[in-house]
């Protein structure tokens, strides 16, 4: 683990409050009508979070269903705007959140690859030469130049797997997708990822497999309704974390 | 805004990349493929051309290139718009998982089009080339010929406008696809596309009116846009109205200023507000 060297992430007091409504607006009509009635309730699925993640690290976060795990990793993802305070990534991030779901299904797995990789951030020229590396990663042989939609949810997963780890990003986000495809192949993505974080990546990962967390993570968060109970090593923090529950 | 369109550049290769699939998946499941793209006006050429020069004829020469001429534009147009309008809402899990400027989204839909006006266009030089071989007197090309280039700059800078707007406000409520095909409609009828500026500025009503209708009706930049295309890209026509033969009424210039104007509005209105909804399209309820 690299200790002295710059964070990879910086958290600092990070707050994200979401406005529910509760009927959803999909119509006109609908927000017209009830533009009176409507009830506006905030939300607060961030209360203030900050934390560091350094390279050559994996921090884990554990918690339970609507703690803020997702929230987090979709503010990092700068999917959206925090209501308060500020990260810092350095380096490019690749979140690994829900495989494949960039995929188009009337397109060849290689069409998939090239379109996927470049959202994640390589440029086309990159995509070319990763392009084996990647094939051979996913094990999908001849099936790459058939359509996705003929792919099983197995195939997509390893699809989606192979392109985000060859996406030479410096931080990849993991949210419960560790668990794709068969053993070996699960195998190998844990092989792949460690071998990720010994090249110094740093890799923020969510997950209720508490075993993988335990065998995996450098450093485990506990977040509960929006903010960090405790940090510390993965041992401590889900031995209380199981006390708690 | 100036932040947000130097961010723009950065993401090139992804525009590429979502405008390639965009083309791809158009016709993926198709044999011929992007020859669809020639095809259309083609056939519309084809149909354009048998049904004015056997059922329409209102004595202009070659008609269905005056058509074609207006008909190309609009149809990028009201495509685009449509387009961007679904672009966004169609793409949201992906939105929902990582980041890259939204506005590529729309902007992918409008470039793919516009590359299938280009197909169009190719057709309709051709065409012109064909009726030059057929009447050696008309020519191909205008002196003016070289006004495409503003005009189809116009025409897409109004396209995006629009495009970036409807997309905005179609990902929160989705009547805006459904009027906005009937604005479309709307506009097609009321600019020169299936008929000419000078059936309406001879019109009873337009007379009666001392001229203001036809003020008011070129003020419509489609209109105006229609009509610049067909003035620049070929001869004027010699009109027949009512069996009277009557000269050509060209555009005022000061019509195609007022679209300029009104298209540079559109592009940074549209841009100001996908910009300032574009956070929110996550948390859609």
């Amino acid at each position: 683990m690299i200790k002295d060297a710059a964070p990879a992430i910086e958290v600092r007091s990070l707050r994200k409050r979401f406005r529910v409504q509760n009927a959803a607006i999909g119509s006109l009509k609908t927000a017209l009508l009830w533009w009176k009635k409507r009830s506006v309730r905030e939300f607060e699925a961030l209360k203030g979070v900050s934390f560091d993640a350094h390279p050559g690290e994996c921090l884990a976060i554990v918690g339970r269903n609507g703690a803020g795990k997702s929230t987090l990793l979709a503010l990092l993802a700068k999917v959206y705007r925090p209501t308060d305070g500020s990260f810092r990534v350095r380096g490019r991030l690749a979140p690994l959140l829900e495989l494949g779901a960039g995929f188009h299904p009337d397109l060849t797995g290689v069409e998939n690859i090239y379109f996927n990789a470049v959202v994640l951030g390589l440029t086309r020229a990159q995509v070319r030469l990763r392009l084996d590396e990647i094939i051979a990663f996913s094990e999908l042989g001849e099936a790459i130049h058939a359509p996705v939609r003929t792919y099983s949810s197995g195939m997509t997963a390893r699809l989606g797997f192979a392109i985000a780890v060859h996406a030479d990003a410096d931080v990849l986000l993991v949210d419960e997708v560790l668990s794709v495809g068969d053993f070996d192949f699960e195998q190998k993505c844990l092989r792949k990822v460690s071998e990720f974080r010994d090249q110094g990546g740093c890799i923020l990962l969510v997950s209720h497999h508490l075993d993988t967390v335990r065998d995996f993570a450098d450093r485990c968060l506990w977040l509960r309704a929006g903010e960090i109970v405790a940090e510390g090593t993965p041992d401590e923090i889900l031995a209380e974390y199981l006390k708690a529950n | 805004m100036l932040a947000e369109a130097k961010e723009l550049w950065g993401f090139r290769e992804l525009l590429l990349s979502m405008v390639e699939r965009e083309l791809k998946i158009r016709y993926k499941n198709s044999v011929l493929g992007f020859l669809w793209s020639f095809i259309i006006p083609l056939v519309t050429t084809a149909v354009l051309t048998f049904v004015f020069g056997n059922f329409g004829n209102i004595g202009v020469e070659s008609f269905s290139a005056y058509i074609l001429a207006a008909y190309l534009p609009y149809l990028f147009f009201q495509q685009s718009v449509l387009d961007s309008a679904q672009s966004v809402l169609i793409q949201l899990p992906l939105v929902k998982k990582i980041y890259f400027p939204r506005e590529l989204l729309p902007l992918a839909s409008i470039i793919a089009n516009f590359i299938h006006l280009l197909s169009g266009f190719a057709v309709f030089f051709a065409y012109l080339l064909v009726i030059w071989v057929q009447h050696p007197g008309t020519s191909p090309f205008q002196p003016t010929t070289w006004m495409i280039f503003p005009l189809l700059l116009m025409t897409v800078m109004l396209s995006t406008g629009l495009g970036l707007l409807v997309s905005a406000l179609n990902t929160f409520y989705e009547d805006v696809k459904y009027l906005t095909s009937v604005i479309m409609y709307l506009l097609f009828f009321v600019s020169p596309i299936t008929y000419l500026a000078e059936m309406v500025a001879y019109s009873g009503v337009n007379q009666r009116s001392g001229g203001k209708l036809f003020q008011l009706y070129n003020a419509n930049p489609v209109a105006a846009l229609s009509t610049a295309y067909r003035q620049y890209l070929l001869a004027p026509p010699s009109v027949k109205i009512n069996g009277v033969a009557q000269p050509a009424v060209p555009l005022d210039p000061i019509y195609l200023w007022w679209t300029f104007f009104v298209s540079v509005v559109a592009l940074l209105g549209g841009y100001a507000v996908f910009n300032r909804m574009k956070w929110k399209f996550v948390e859609r309820p």
